[in-house]
């Protein structure tokens, strides 16, 4: 063993009386790459701000050291921290949409990282252009003079890695750097990453919560969990042979590493007791003699973009054809997952069902029921058979009203209110798999997959025939994803509810879905059976997001 | 960013032709008639119907209201009854003193809230913090007036320093007699705005990008002024663009507390002397200025954040 670049001991960090970090110590090797694996509320995110001390103020370090090139970082003075900071350790953050300053362009701020080299401002300039350059971002002269907010997404985490790794820093400290983009996109800055990692011999430090990133990444994992390390080891140790209780379950029960298709996943509760049992067909389960719970053909709708000024001066109106000729059906007891990127045209498909967005062609009939054309009555009475449920699942939620309160609110809204009784509140919290303890609290008292089973509930009241499911496992824990999916799938044996899926993530598709229909720019691209999509789908597209949910990052040669 | 600031200005004046049409309706549908105002109560209705013929009074509300906006566009608002001289020329006279008056407090407000708010935020919950937080709520609660009838009394009256009142001869002079009536007419603002941009840059400083401008290395006050601080004032100026019609309002007070000749105590005399045009004139001056304010604080918004232009087409 080399000498360490970095050596952690004993470190600790406090939220008010909580132990957020719980005196951990670690090393790293040049050159390395480090997962550090967890849930929500582990302490990963946490420990790794600590290290340089950018820790928000409600935190405190309240012990240990970390030593950096013979230095400890907990005591050196801010001056001489701050000089190592963006030079020698910088970081890649989480969300790209909120890491850059709003106001300034993106050349100005890749100047400013540069702002204690001593080169002329021209040559500054020349090397923030190499450095996008460097991070396949197209026309990178143009982008420097662009704002954030006229980049997308993957666009602005490619500017944040090329500032963290231009002055080619030691340690790249990666705070879930991918989380919040695309799988497609996410695979793509990950092979980005690693490129960078190889020709500038970084030592990384990469936070995630999704083991598949760790497995195909990282050199050596480390598994958080209440601000604990539960297991340490390399990352082909860990995941052939985990140690921890904890680790097993988690790798057990995560739905993106589970190959064969099932409709009950095995949670943390009980990874280690029951094997995930086998697909179960869709015979007696799907109603293929009535009519279909809902009917789209050639499905468009076209945005308008129109100011005060030129409507007045009759100037032209800019369109946007969101979705074009979409077709497809929803049987009774079938799920049918609505897949594609961000901007497919996804959410408009389920506004368009919910009489949200004005189609501006074709039909749309919920039990053999044309809905275009309806009034405000008739779209009323259409969406009490269909549910919705919303993406952020603390997001939808109101924080002013408690769960048992906001949970039969459907039925006060469609004239029930009679029906709004605390036992009907209880029965569906009951039925989401919420104990009666949580009817009382109010959503911020939740953790995302409560909040997530109170929105299911709330889905529920009008005893709908159809659920709209936008994203159900977006911004879970992988150990409470299995969780939300056997919820759902059990519902649907239940209650014989059909089921539209929206979402991105092809392991929850294929541990629900019957059928497929995959979006490409307001398209379908490809349909049918989810088993013979994942066989063999034809779309590019398509086979990326499988090959994404499975982790298999290509070699950056294939680049 | 061009095209932004001339449809911001279009937009302005859309805005200031609607509001003078209304304000025109305003005045006509207040009671008491002009004719009777004008010419006394004892003129026969032969003269009155004479003279509403003259001003154009008798023809239908929607071609008075073009004529008068063709009127207004062409610089006529009328004469003045009292010095029977074109209301646009006592307008002229006076507007400039007002929009000193405004333009001082306005500077004020700014030039020491900002500052003021950035700092304490930067020290949030310190002794200064504090200090500044009750400083500002004892600022905002004293009544202008009462600020401009004792700031007279003390440095006019009993130091003698500043002049008590009128608006001066010549720059130097201009400036002395402004100190006072602009002190009345700010000094509320410096808390108002002190706390808000406080509100706002606490928001701003603990943003994603704000730690990551940090972690780069960048300097403590590059990522306090260049980062943070740009971005928490935005609404601080749309307050301010805003602030400029209520500060027109305190103004007049200050105008006629220290007697001095702007638009407010023009505005005051026209009315008690039921001088029609001039007080038409006088609020579509202030409704002018307000409109122009706003414009002026939109299209500043636009610079620093380029977010907000794109967001409103």
């Amino acid at each position: 063993m080399g000498k360490p670049l970095l050596e952690v001991v004993n470190l600790g960090v406090k939220y008010g009386p909580l132990q957020a970090v719980n005196y951990v110590s670690f090393q790293l090797e040049p050159g390395r790459i480090l997962g550090i694996v967890g849930e929500s509320g582990s302490g990963k995110s946490t420990l790794l701000w600590a290290l340089t001390r950018l820790l928000p103020e409600a935190a405190a370090l309240n012990s240990g050291e970390v030593w950096f090139d013979g230095e400890d970082l907990l005591r050196l003075a801010p001056d001489r921290l701050r000089a190592l900071r963006g030079s020698r350790i910088s970081y890649i953050s989480q969300d790209p949409m909120t890491s850059l300053a709003p106001g300034l362009t993106i050349g100005q701020q890749m100047m400013d990282v540069l702002h204690r080299e001593p080169w002329p401002a021209r040559e500054k300039w020349a090397r923030a252009v190499d450095s996008l350059d460097w991070v396949s971002l197209p026309d990178p002269e143009a982008r420097m003079h662009m704002y954030p907010h006229e980049l997308s997404g993957g666009q602005r985490q490619r500017v944040s890695i090329a500032m963290a790794l231009m002055l080619k820093p030691d340690l790249v400290l990666a705070d879930e750097p991918t989380t919040a983009l695309d799988p497609t996109l996410e695979v793509e800055i990950l092979a980005l990453l690693r490129r960078l990692q190889r020709e500038t011999g970084a030592a990384v430090i990469f936070v995630t919560h999704h083991l598949g990133v760790v497995h195909s990444l990282c050199d050596e994992v480390l598994v958080m969990k209440d601000g604990d390390i539960r297991e340490a080891g390399t990352v082909a140790q860990v995941f052939a042979k985990p140690q921890d209780i904890y680790t097993q379950c988690l790798l057990r029960c995560d739905p993106a590493r589970i190959i064969n298709p099932t409709r009950r996943l095995p949670t943390m509760a009980d990874a280690m007791a029951a094997p995930a049992l086998p697909m179960t067909g869709p015979a007696g389960r799907i109603d293929t003699k009535s009519p279909a719970v809902l009917t789209l053909e050639g499905l468009s709708v076209t945005y308008h973009r129109r100011g005060l000024i030129p409507t007045v001066l009759g100037g032209k109106t800019e369109s946007i054809h969101a979705v074009r000729q979409v077709s497809f059906d929803i049987k009774r007891g079938e799920t049918v997952a609505l897949i594609g990127e961000s901007g497919s045209g996804k959410t408009t498909v389920a506004r368009a069902i919910l009489g949200l967005a004005q189609p501006e062609a074709g039909s749309i009939r919920l039990n053999g029921h044309e809905l275009r054309g309806q009034n405000r009555n008739g779209w009323t009475a259409a969406r009490a058979k269909v549910a919705m449920m919303f993406q952020d699942p603390g997001g939808s939620l109101s924080p002013r009203m408690t769960i048992a309160r906001q949970v039969v609110e459907p039925l006060i809204i469609h004239g029930r209110a009679t029906e709004a009784t605390r036992g009907r509140a209880l029965e569906l919290l009951a039925m989401a798999g919420l104990e009666s303890r949580y009817a009382d609290r109010y959503p911020h008292e939740l953790s995302g997959g409560q909040a997530r089973r109170a929105g299911v509930a709330r889905a529920l009241a009008l005893s709908p025939e159809l659920i709209v499911a936008d994203e159900p496992t977006a911004g879970l824990d992988v150990s409470v994803q299995g969780e939300v999916i056997n919820l759902l799938n059990g519902l649907q044996e239940k209650l014989r509810i059909a089921i539209l899926l929206i979402t991105h993530n092809m392991a929850v598709v294929r541990h629900t879905a019957d059928r497929a229909v995959v979006l490409l720019k307001g398209q379908v691209v490809e349909t049918g059976p989810t088993a013979a999509i994942f066989a063999g789908a034809k779309e590019p597209y398509t086979r990326a997001l499988i090959a994404a949910a499975q982790h298999n990052i290509p070699e950056p040669e294939s680049l | 960013m061009l095209t932004f600031i001339l449809r911001r200005i279009a937009l302005g004046f859309l805005v200031l032709t609607l509001a003078t049409a209304l304000l025109y309706i305003l005045v006509q549908l207040a009671p008491g008639d002009p004719a009777s105002a004008m010419l006394g109560p004892r003129a026969s209705p032969k003269i009155k119907a004479e003279f509403r013929e003259k001003l154009g009074l008798d023809r239908p509300m929607p071609v008075q209201i073009v004529n008068y906006l063709i009127a207004v566009g062409q610089g006529d608002l009328g004469t003045d009854l009292k010095t029977k001289r074109p209301v646009v020329e006592t307008i002229a006279a006076h507007a400039p003193h007002t929009i000193a008056l405004v333009g001082a407090a306005l500077l004020l407000a700014a030039g020491l809230g900002i500052p003021l708010g950035a700092a304490a935020a930067v020290r949030r919950n310190g002794w200064f913090d504090r200090a500044l937080g009750v400083a500002s709520v004892s600022l905002i609660s004293i009544p202008p007036v009462v600020i401009a009838i004792y700031g007279m009394l003390f440095f006019s009256a009993h130091l003698g320093w500043l002049p008590a009142i009128g608006a001066g001869e010549g720059f130097w002079d201009n400036l002395r007699h402004l100190l006072l009536p602009a002190f009345a007419v700010g000094i509320g603002w410096v808390g108002y705005i002190a706390r808000l941009v406080r509100a706002s840059m606490i928001e701003v400083l603990g943003a994603n990008y704000i730690r990551n401008a940090r972690s780069f290395g960048l300097p403590s006050r590059m990522v306090t002024y260049r980062y943070a601080l740009r971005a928490a004032i935005a609404p601080t100026i749309a307050v301010l663009g805003v602030g400029v019609g209520y500060m027109l309002g305190t103004a007049a007070f200050a105008e006629i507390v220290f007697a001095r000749p702007g638009i407010g105590k023009m505005m005051y005399d026209a009315v008690t002397l039921r001088n029609y045009p001039l007080t038409l004139g006088a609020v579509l001056c202030a409704t002018a200025l307000m409109v122009a304010a706003t414009t002026v604080a939109d299209i500043l918004n636009a610079a620093l954040d380029p977010r907000f232009k794109d967001g409103r087409e």
